[in-house]
């Protein structure tokens, strides 16, 4: 027998009601595929949470893309002309800041949260709250190319911009996005 | 399960040798039983709050280690809608070319990593899970594969793209591409098994 937290059991209880299944057929189904996926040395844990990450990913109209591609594609169309560029990506941000204003009370952990999806594997990204109402934003990847540094760093301020920030300080060179921003009065 | 003492938990029965299992894998973790137990539980009905069973979860996962491994990354579909249609009237041709390739190397990728078989299955999931499709069906016959997608957001020019790197994907994985409908945002493809008349 397995000591078990009432609350918790009481859920395993609905979902085996939901399936038409016995507690116990459910209970030992999940450890069973509990389990099968830890003892191929993966933690289950993490498989949850990656399912979670591209739902998300999908519901906010995300695509995966080869990054190469995506570096070429920007680099290219950022030779053409920057101008139409910037505007859009920077659009695109204030998009996705009215989005997440809609979605949620706490549009800048959503964003923050988004970010994490976005710079999937390539970057590291860092959002900070500072004193009065600051925000400190770095995103760094070396793979970044100067073209794409620039717009995806218009794509932060247009979502930060929407959600009542104004940056303050800019620093922005290849592979390196540091942004300062404070609070619109 | 029954009621017991103390009034916050409940038994759980559980057969002998899932115990033991259990019991293995939570001291490798070093955790007891009951937390293993309990946090497999709670990630189940986690699993289960997306509508989704544990299967899915680790199909996902293993489609996100791929595709990391490939070097993919996540981006708006709108920023790269727009960047597409921006130099696609110029560079069309080029851009084709490019992604047919990408598709080649990410093939031979999929041939590499998976089990033989494997990928096109994989494939059919990748195009609705990473391509963000609104519907994707890749079906097998013995020297046969017809691949059918539809996404509503997608544009012309993107739409393009992704047949580009799509039937370079098929070619690397042994198909001839031999039949092509296509529409903004749909594709009804044929293929057959390179070497088979």
């Amino acid at each position: 027998m397995l000591a078990a937290d009432e609350e918790l059991a009481n859920k395993v209880a609905e979902l085996a009601s939901r399936r038409g299944l016995t507690v116990r057929q459910t209970v030992n189904d999940i450890l069973e595929q509990a389990l099968r996926v830890e003892e191929t040395g993966i933690s289950l844990k993490e498989v949850v949470e990656e399912r979670w990450k591209l739902e998300k990913a999908q519901e906010i109209g995300f695509t995966f893309v080869p990054e190469h591609l995506l570096y070429q594609v920007v680099d290219a169309a950022y030779g053409q002309g920057g101008k139409q560029l910037s505007d859009t990506w920077r659009g695109v941000g204030g998009w996705y800041g009215k989005y997440f204003s809609a979605k949620t009370d706490k549009p800048l952990d959503a964003f923050k949260e988004a970010m994490g999806l976005l710079t999937f594997g390539a970057s590291g990204f860092s959002l900070e709250r500072q004193k009065d109402d600051r925000l400190a934003v770095t995103c760094v990847s070396e793979r970044f190319t100067e073209g794409f540094t620039e717009v995806f760093s218009l794509f932060i301020e247009g979502v930060l911009e929407v959600l009542g920030y104004e940056v303050s300080d800019r620093e922005v060179s290849k592979g390196i996005i540091k942004l300062k921003l404070s609070k619109r009065r | 399960m029954r009621s017991q003492t103390p009034e916050d938990t409940k038994l759980l029965i559980l057969p002998t040798h899932l115990v033991d299992r259990l019991r293995a894998i939570a001291t490798r973790q070093g955790v007891s039983l009951s937390s293993f137990a309990a946090e497999s539980l709670e990630q189940a009905l986690r699993v289960d709050e997306m509508d989704a069973s544990l299967s899915d979860a680790v199909d996902a996962y293993r489609l996100s280690e791929i595709q990391r491994g490939a070097g993919m990354v996540d981006v708006p579909r709108s920023s790269l809608n727009h960047l597409v249609e921006r130099l696609y009237n110029r560079k069309g041709g080029e851009l084709r070319r490019v992604w047919g390739e990408a598709g080649r190397w990410y093939g031979e990728y999929l041939l590499a990593k998976l089990r033989p078989g494997e990928a096109l299955g994989f494939l059919e999931k990748e195009l609705l899970v990473a391509w963000n499709l609104d519907e994707a069906e890749v079906k097998e016959s013995e020297t046969d594969v017809s691949v059918r997608w539809v996404s509503f957001a997608m544009t012309e020019e993107f739409t393009e793209l992704l047949l580009s790197y799509l039937s370079a994907v098929m070619d690397a994985l042994g198909y001839r591409e031999v039949e092509r409908d296509s529409l903004r945002g749909m594709a009804v493809l044929k293929y057959t098994m390179i070497g088979v008349k």
